[in-house]
């Protein structure tokens, strides 16, 4: 495996991510040293290198990646992954607001609590969140799949059209057009399968904690849902 | 945009409170290049019922002499001193001795009345450091990293709605009880709704900003026996709009955020330091961050000393 260490201290995001892309064509691992909670770090890698950020990074770390495998060792800011169309996204520490805002495939973990807005309007992937989430997680979730080992704020689920939320703690209030089932066999066999990937090694019983957060209609705002497509 | 940061130094004893803000601030200069500012207490040290007066005065012949006499003929002026500034002006400081701090207010109406003058602010136990330009300009400027302090809050500008000046620098001040501080980022959308009630109790606006209304509010609830944590919860209830704002007082700092959540805030605290900010890179400058919270939708944070 070939390695690339880019040291950002004292640089401005636009010249990091610009020896990041240099770099990611020739080597298959880069680390960045001293990111000092920067923002827009990776923003539009599209080689599918991995990264190592060894510290925090700031607002939309892994914005619009395709493909990269970023791992961020501390915190991130908002919109961590924004937009990301395939790859994964690891942050170690905790997470602001809007995380895997708008994906629409890969996967964003979390190990700790996030903000709010999570997965707002993602269309598919996934996003993993090892603590609690905050108001209005999922807001116009339109795909994928939202998991969250801890609890789960406000208007969870606002106005969801598809796509599901597993929540293993408690839900605080479900937002317009989200309502609570319970999972099946079949639920419960692809948390099993996803979370130890991830480092969250559940006892079995601890399965049966989970509930899920569903749209009630595809067509919530207007027309029949018989036209949805 | 607008960058906030609050700090505190839990043992009640000075700290190079001033360092600590302009690193803070520096960190957050993306979020606005307009104007900075600081508000320190505790560093001061002056006797009760003395004040120290920032009053920004155009260069222009005979003027300053004309400012000292207002306040010479209101107060005797204690101590003195000029700092230079930009765009031909110098900020004329002084220490001054009121009989009570109902005093205050009527003097810095006095002074306002002159032409190309304009008190910044009066103070008794914070300094309060504002100006045009950016973070380490100013702090340069005003030998900011120099001041030492218990607590202070600080701002960096990214002007939306009323004129970069120095008057409309943050922190705003309000004078209904003394000492109250205010930076802010955002907007306060039922701006007219907040502002009407306190007019008519006789609470005096000097400007169209809705920094300035935030920081009357709050010296309203408090002088009505709010606690500070009371008067953020209420008013996250009262206000409109997206925010996110950081108070001073005397004896602490505090942070509220809109109920939507529209504007961001971070906090950290460890045994020695609470510090609030809009983002973590602001944090790191004072202490490490591996364990922050995100201050969530309508919730409220407050440290007292």
């Amino acid at each position: 495996m070939s390695e690339f260490i880019i040291n950002a201290e004292n640089q401005p995001s636009r010249e990091v991510n610009r020896a990041i892309k240099k770099a990611a064509t020739d080597y298959d691992r880069i680390t960045i040293k001293n990111p000092n909670a920067m923002h827009y770090l990776a923003a539009g890698l599209v080689d599918p290198v991995e990264l190592v950020i060894e510290g925090s990074a700031g607002y939309f770390a892994g914005t619009m990646i395709h493909g990269a495998k970023i791992h961020i060792k501390e915190n991130a800011g908002w919109f961590p992954a924004d937009n990301m169309t395939e790859g994964e996204v690891i942050i170690d520490g905790s997470a602001g607001d809007g995380v895997g805002q708008g994906i629409y495939g890969g996967t964003v973990v979390v190990k700790r609590d996030v903000g709010s807005r999570t997965g707002e309007i993602m269309k598919n992937g996934t996003i993993i969140v090892g603590g609690n989430s905050g108001f209005m997680s999922g807001l116009f979730m339109m795909g994928g799949r939202i998991i969250i080992l801890g609890d789960i704020s406000d208007d969870a689920g606002e106005s969801i059209i598809r796509g599901t939320i597993y929540v293993r703690g408690s839900i605080k209030s479900l937002g317009k057009n989200a309502k609570v089932d319970e999972l099946d066999e079949e639920d419960k066999m692809e948390l099993k399968e996803l979370l130890p990937k991830y480092g969250f090694d559940l006892e079995e019983n601890e399965y049966n904690a989970f509930k899920k957060i569903v749209p009630r209609s595809n067509r919530p705002f207007y027309g029949k849902e018989s036209e949805e497509g | 945009m607008c960058g906030i940061a609050g700090v505190v130094f839990k043992d009640r004893k000075l700290h190079p409170v001033g360092d600590a803000l302009t690193k803070m601030l520096d960190a957050l200069q993306h979020r606005g290049p307009d104007s900075a500012g600081f508000a320190i207490y505790g560093g001061l040290g002056l006797e009760e019922n003395e004040y120290l007066l920032n009053i920004e005065v155009k260069e222009k012949s005979g003027l300053l002499e004309t400012v000292k006499n207002t306040v010479n003929m209101a107060t005797p002026i204690k101590k003195e001193e000029i700092i230079p500034s930009v765009e031909n002006y110098i900020i004329y400081r002084c220490k001054i001795g009121l009989k009570s701090f109902s005093e205050l207010k009527p003097l810095i109406m006095d002074v306002d009345k002159l032409d190309d003058v304009m008190v910044l602010n009066g103070a008794h136990s914070f300094e309060m450091i504002k100006d045009v330009g950016l973070v380490e300009d100013i702090a340069a400027r005003y030998n900011t990293r120099s001041k030492v302090g218990t607590h202070g809050i600080g701002h960096t500008r990214f002007s939306t709605e009323s004129l970069v000046d120095r008057y409309h620098a943050h922190p705003f001040q309000s004078y209904i009880i003394p000492d109250i501080t205010v930076v802010h980022n955002g907007q306060i959308t039922n701006y007219w709704k907040i502002r009407d009630p306190l007019e008519r109790k006789g609470h005096i606006f000097e400007t169209n900003n809705d920094t300035e209304c935030i920081v009357h509010y709050i010296a309203d609830k408090l002088s009505e026996g709010y606690k500070l944590e009371e008067a953020l919860e209420q008013s996250v209830k009262d206000m409109d709009g997206p925010f996110s704002y950081i108070v001073g007082t005397p004896n602490g700092v505090g942070i509220a955020k809109d109920q939507l959540g529209l504007r961001p805030g971070v906090m950290a605290e460890n045994n020695e330091v609470f510090a609030i900010a809009s983002e973590e890179v602001s944090l790191r400058e004072v202490m490490d961050t591996h364990d922050i919270d995100q201050i969530s939708p309508g919730e409220t944070r407050a440290y007292t000393i």
